[in-house]
C-alpha cells in the first residue's frame, strides 16, 4: 500500500480501536455491569451506576488516553530531535527527575493537596522539569552545542537522580511499598481534575508540535542544511525539548513512570506511515492513547480485583507488536 | 427578670448542645472530621488489623469487604475481597455501597483521597507505637461504630491481661537482651518507634535495637554480634518457616559467638498474631513474656 493511502487507513483503524477500547473500558470491571446498565444510564438517566461509569471508568480511560498520547507525542518529538530511534521521553532524565521528586515528597511526609492537585504530583513535575533544564544548561556551556552531549548528560543526570531515589527508598523503608507502586505507574487514582489539568497542556503541546513539524522534517538533513534552508533551527530545538519535557513531566506527575509507550508507539507509527512529522505527531498521539487505554483495561481486568501495574502490560503487549513491525519491514 | 432567666437557661444549654454536637463528629487520625450518623451497616475494612478489631467488637456480620490479607478470624476469609493493602480496588469498594470504609496506615494516601472524592465515608486509623495504642484504636472504633459498651469491656479485658503479665513479671531479676527477627531479607527488626519494641519492654526484655529511633530497620550481622542478644525471637508464619530461619541462624558461622546462638535460645513467635496492630497483640505480649521469663509462667501455654 502507498504511504498516502496508509495514513487514512491507520487513522480510521485507530479511531475504531479507540471506540472499542473505550466501550470495553466502560463495560468491564470488578463491578458486574451489563450493556443494559450502560444503556439505561445513557438514555434513561438511571443513576445507580453513575459513579462507576463516569467517575471511575470513563475518567480513568480518558486519563489513560491522555497519558498515552502525551508520552507518545513526547517520544515522537524526541526521536526527531535526536535523530535517534532509541530516544524516548525518559532519555533526557524527565522520568528519573520526576520519580525523585515523588519519592522525596513521600520521604518528607508531605501528603497534602493543593488546588486539588496532590503535592506529590507538583513535586514530580517540578523536579522532572528542573532536571531537564539543568541538563540543557550543562550541555550548552560547551562552546558548541551538540545533541550527543545533551543525550549523555541527560542519561548521567538521570542515573544520579535514580540513585538518589534508591537512597531515599532505602532510608525510608516505611514508605517503600507506596513508592514502588508509584514508580511502576498506574492511572487507578484518575480524577476529573487531573483530566482537566492534563488535557489543555496536551492540546497546546500537540498544536505547537504540529506547527513545528515542517522544521522537524528538515532536521533529517542535518542542522547546517536546515539552517541554510531558512529554518530557525536553534529555536525549533529549544521549543521541541521544552514541549517534549512538559509532556513527559505532566504524564509522570499524574500516572507515575509508564515505560515503553514513548519509545515504541511513535516508532511503530513511523514504520507504518513514514517519517513525515506532519502526520507522525497526530497519529502517534492517537496510537499512544489507544494503546494505553487498552493496556489499562488489561491491567485492571486480568487479575481482578487485583490491579497489575500498567508498566507490566505496556511492555508485555508492546514488545511483541514492535518486534513484529520491525521484522515485517526488513 | 424573665429575660435574665432565658439568658441563664441559654448559657446552661449552650455547652450541653455544643457537647452533643461534638459527639456526632469524630476526627480520624489524619484530622478529618467524620459525622457519626448511626451504627454502620455495611463496613469495608482496608487492613487486616482493622478487620480483626471490627470482629473483636462483634461487627463481623456488618463487614462487606476486606483485603486479601485479612485472614483472622477465619470467618474474614469468606468476606468479599476488595484488593490488597496498597492496591484496594476503588470500583469494588464503590459497588459494595459501604456506609463506613475504615482505612489504616499503609493504605496509600492517594487511595484514601480518591475514596473521599467519591463521597465514600472514610475513616483513617494510624497504628500506634505501644500496646496502649491498641486500646485507643479499640475505643475510637467503638465510638465510630456505636459499640462503645463492647469496646469498653474489650479494653477492660485487654488491660486485665496486660496487668496479669505485669504482676507475673513483678521484680524479675533479669531483663534479657533480645533480638526480634521479623520476616524479610536480612536481619529485620523493630526500633523504638515500632510497637513491638513496647511489647518486649513490657515483657521485661531489652530490645537490642530499642535505642534506634525507627519503626523497622535492618540490622547488620556486626551489630548483632556486638549487641550479643541472649534470646532471639523469630517471627514466622508457621513452625516450619521458623525452623528453617532458626537453622539458618544456627548454621551461620559468623554468628557463632552470639550468646543466643551458642545456647540455642532461639524461639518462635507467631507472625500472624504479632504483626497485626489489634487485640491479639496482648496475646503476643503473653507469648513474649513466656519466652523471656518461662519460670514466671508455669504450665503449658
Amino acid at each position: 500500500m502507498k504511504t498516502q493511502m496508509k495514513r487514512p487507513v491507520l487513522l480510521l483503524t485507530l479511531l475504531a480501536l479507540l471506540a472499542l477500547a473505550l466501550g470495553m473500558s466502560l463495560l468491564m470491571g470488578p463491578a458486574p455491569t451489563s450493556g443494559r446498565d450502560l444503556w439505561n444510564f445513557l438514555f434513561h438517566g438511571d443513576k445507580s451506576y453513575a459513579t462507576i461509569f463516569l467517575d471511575l471508568r470513563l475518567c480513568r480511560a480518558i486519563l489513560a488516553f491522555l497519558v498515552g498520547a502525551c508520552l507518545s507525542l513526547s517520544g515522537a518529538i524526541l526521536q526527531g530531535y535526536f535523530q535517534n530511534p532509541l530516544a524516548d521521553p525518559f532519555v533526557v532524565g524527565v522520568s528519573s527527575g520526576a520519580s525523585f521528586g515523588a519519592v522525596l515528597c513521600l520521604a518528607l511526609g508531605f501528603q497534602s493537596v493543593v488546588f486539588g492537585v496532590p503535592v506529590q504530583s507538583l513535586f514530580a513535575f517540578a523536579t522532572g522539569f528542573a532536571l531537564v533544564i539543568a541538563v540543557y544548561l550543562l550541555s550548552r556551556r560547551k562552546s558548541v552545542f551538540k545533541v550527543e552531549t545533551l543525550l549523555l548528560t541527560g542519561i548521567s543526570a538521570g542515573a544520579l537522580a535514580s540513585s538518589l531515589t534508591s537512597f531515599l527508598l532505602f532510608l525510608r523503608s516505611d514508605s517503600f511499598e507506596q513508592a514502588v507502586f508509584w514508580l511502576l505507574g498506574s492511572v487507578q487514582l484518575a480524577d476529573w481534575r487531573q483530566v482537566v489539568t492534563v488535557a489543555p497542556q496536551f492540546l497546546v503541546c500537540l498544536f505547537i508540535a504540529q506547527w513545528l513539524a515542517k522544521d522537524m522534517n528538515l532536521l533529517v538533513l542535518g542542522d547546517e542544511a536546515a539552517r541554510s534552508l531558512g529554518s530557525p533551527i536553534e529555536s525549533v530545538r529549544k521549543v521541541c525539548l521544552a514541549v517534549a519535557t512538559l509532556l513527559a513531566a505532566v504524564s509522570v506527575s499524574v500516572a507515575g513512570v509508564i515505560g515503553f509507550v514513548g519509545l515504541v508507539v511513535p516508532h511503530g507509527v513511523r514504520i507504518l506511515v513514514g517519517p513525515d512529522h506532519r502526520y507522525l505527531f497526530g497519529l502517534s498521539s492517537l496510537a499512544g492513547g489507544v494503546f494505553l487505554v487498552a493496556c489499562d483495561l488489561l491491567a485492571r481486568t486480568l487479575l481482578s480485583p487485583t490491579e497489575l501495574p500498567i508498566g507490566i502490560i505496556t511492555a508485555a503487549l508492546g514488545a511483541p507488536i514492535f518486534i513484529y513491525l520491525l521484522h515485517k519491514r526488513t | 427578670m424573665p429575660a435574665l432567666c432565658i439568658w441563664i437557661a441559654l448559657l446552661c444549654a449552650g455547652p450541653c448542645l455544643a457537647a452533643r454536637g461534638q459527639d456526632r463528629i469524630l476526627y480520624d487520625d489524619l484530622g478529618h472530621p467524620f459525622p457519626l450518623a448511626g451504627p454502620p451497616q455495611r463496613i469495608v475494612s482496608l487492613a487486616p488489623d482493622i478487620t480483626e478489631t471490627l470482629f473483636a467488637l462483634n461487627l463481623g456480620p456488618k463487614i462487606v469487604g476486606v483485603t486479601r490479607y485479612c485472614d483472622y478470624p477465619p470467618q474474614a476469609a469468606k468476606i468479599e475481597k476488595v484488593g490488597g493493602l496498597v492496591d484496594p480496588n476503588l470500583e469494588k469498594i464503590q459497588v459494595l455501597h459501604p456506609d463506613l470504609v475504615v482505612a489504616f496506615r499503609g493504605n496509600p494516601i492517594g487511595i484514601v483521597n480518591k475514596l473521599r472524592s467519591l463521597h465514600l465515608p472514610v475513616f483513617v486509623f494510624d497504628s500506634g507505637t505501644s500496646l496502649a495504642g491498641v486500646l485507643e484504636i479499640v475505643g475510637k472504633m467503638g465510638r465510630l461504630t456505636f459499640q462503645t459498651g463492647t469496646a469498653e469491656s474489650l479494653c477492660r479485658d485487654l488491660e486485665d491481661r496486660r496487668r496479669q503479665v505485669e504482676l507475673a513479671l513483678e521484680n524479675v531479676a533479669n531483663t534479657p537482651r533480645t533480638f526480634l527477627s521479623i520476616p524479610g531479607q536480612g536481619l529485620w527488626t523493630c526500633g523504638s518507634e515500632g510497637y513491638l519494641n513496647n511489647l518486649i519492654v513490657q515483657a521485661k526484655g531489652i530490645n537490642i535495637a530499642g535505642g534506634i529511633r525507627r519503626r523497622w530497620l535492618n540490622l547488620t550481622r556486626e551489630q548483632l554480634v556486638h549487641d550479643n542478644p541472649e534470646v532471639i525471637i523469630v517471627m514466622a508464619k508457621d513452625f516450619e518457616a521458623f525452623r528453617s530461619s532458626r537453622d539458618r541462624l544456627l548454621a551461620d558461622s559468623r554468628l557463632k559467638t552470639v550468646e543466643a546462638v551458642r545456647t540455642r535460645n532461639i524461639r518462635f513467635l507467631d507472625e500472624n498474631i504479632a504483626s497485626r496492630f489489634g487485640p491479639r497483640l496482648f496475646q503476643a505480649l503473653v507469648d513474649v513474656a513466656r519466652i523471656l521469663h518461662p519460670e514466671r509462667f508455669p504450665g503449658k501455654p
